[in-house]
């Protein structure tokens, strides 16, 4: 238990400084803004409560919050997230379900799973982020294009990631 | 009681998922506003030494651009100087001029955090209260217009960018005086809209675009930049995209002017609306 909070605490720490220090920083004409911190909430276990991951939601977006000086924004696209997870979850569960005590990882369900997975509560968390960012309908498919664009970058990040997760 | 009991343990999640969407929301609401930068200082006060920091990395990286950036406008205060004294030699003028007053006051400061790459963009600069600096004073980068203060704590101020859809500003063709409003469109971070200019008036590619100081919050004639293309989108007025002249990308050392007779400017507006 002790040993899974810290290893947690270490990959929330860890993804918060590459979020601030690298992600924050890319300035790709405006339209592709990847947010990488949600792998957070996809990485957390299974087995996890859910009014314990939507507290640890919405603190995730909180940080990261203070950082980007936007009260309340990626906090709410990540509280959305963390709400479909167990949803999510049930929906594309494998055929025997998942094994007890693991947490969602590609190596044990698949590259494809993991795709899937990611691809899903990505693309909602950017949708609501993005819209909440514009707060306003005009220019509806420009900010769709930005939603697309960011989450195919933000998705590619997260692959890897786990990539280099696995490698460990 | 049976019943409520039934049913928050059956929505107990989406009872939770609702306050905290809730609450994500009223800070949302709360905390963007124009003039009410309040929670984004409060926040802003808790990274800020975090922030310092990393401006500090980047600037070092930065230093021989700096280096050449002052340089060059060393050489042009230099020249105004000489113009001045020369000015001053041949004209007669009284030392106790009763109906001068200063009207603007100027200042430095060091941008310290920045963005160009979200819909609504705002900088941190390293001056605040303590320092004279006010709301709703204009900021400049290099004679260029920049931003507007929207907050100040005792050392730091938040301004809001150009690159800001809540962002617009008073502003004129320099050749014939016409004004319109710009604003960003949110596309690209080197280009803004200048609009409400009617479809009679001549405008030409290049024409240098200019602030007017009508609202009280920019000096007349700060440069904005340059007519890039125009467009006639229908109706009576033209839709003139105008390429920037400050680069947002590398925003460092800005300029500060407060306006010292702004109050008397809008009471005086205010008490004839």
């Amino acid at each position: 238990m002790i040993n899974s909070i810290l290893r947690y605490s270490l990959i929330f720490f860890l993804l918060m400084l590459l979020q601030v220090l690298l992600f924050n920083n890319i300035e790709f004409s405006g339209y592709v803004n990847p947010y990488i911190y949600i792998m957070f909430i996809l990485l957390l276990p299974f087995e996890i409560p859910s009014w314990l991951l939507l507290i640890l939601s919405f603190l995730t977006g909180l940080v990261v919050d203070f950082f980007c000086g936007s009260p309340g924004m990626h906090a709410s696209a990540t509280v959305s997230a963390g709400f479909v997870r167990p949803h999510v979850l049930r929906l594309i569960s494998p055929r025997d379900g998942y094994e007890p005590g693991s947490d969602p990882s590609m190596i044990i369900y698949g590259f494809n799973w993991f795709l899937l997975y990611t691809l899903v509560i990505v693309l909602l968390h950017h949708f609501v982020l993005f819209y909440l960012e514009v707060f306003r309908f005009t220019d509806f498919f420009r900010t769709l294009l930005r939603v697309m664009l960011s989450s195919i970058f933000s998705i590619s990040f997260i692959l890897l990631l786990e990539y280099a997760r696995r490698g460990k | 009681m049976r019943n409520l009991l039934n049913f928050l343990a059956k929505y107990n999640n989406l009872i939770i998922f609702l306050i905290l969407e809730g609450l994500a929301v009223y800070l949302l609401s709360t905390g963007n506003n124009y003039h009410n930068a309040r929670v984004v200082k409060g926040i802003r006060g808790t990274t800020r030494r975090i922030e310092q920091s990393l401006s500090n990395t980047r600037s070092y990286f930065r230093l021989r651009e700096i280096n050449q950036e002052l340089a060059l406008e060393n050489i042009r205060l230099k020249n105004a100087i000489d113009e001045l004294t020369k000015k001053e030699d041949q004209l007669f003028f009284s030392v106790t001029d009763t109906i001068y007053h200063q009207k603007y006051l100027f200042s430095k400061a060091k941008v310290i955090d920045n963005s160009i790459n979200k819909q609504k963009n705002f900088f941190t600069i390293n001056k605040g209260k303590k320092q004279g600096l006010s709301v709703d004073m204009a900021v400049t980068s290099d004679e260029s217009a920049a931003g507007v203060i929207v907050g100040c704590s005792d050392n730091y101020s938040i301004a809001m960018s150009l690159l800001n859809l809540d962002f617009r500003l008073s502003a004129r063709i320099r050749s014939n005086g016409y004004f319109g409003s710009l604003s960003w469109d949110g596309r690209d971070n080197t280009h803004a809209v200048l609009s409400e200019i009617p479809q009679h008036v001549p405008v030409n590619v290049g024409d240098t675009i200019e602030t007017t100081g009508y609202s009280a919050v920019f000096p007349e004639g700060i440069i904005i930049g340059t007519v890039c293309s125009i467009e006639k989108p229908g109706g009576d007025f033209y839709k003139i995209d105008i390429l920037l002249q400050t680069d947002f990308r590398k925003l460092y050392f800005v300029d500060i002017i407060g306006n010292l007779m702004k109050t008397e400017q809008i009471e005086l507006e205010n008490s004839f609306q």
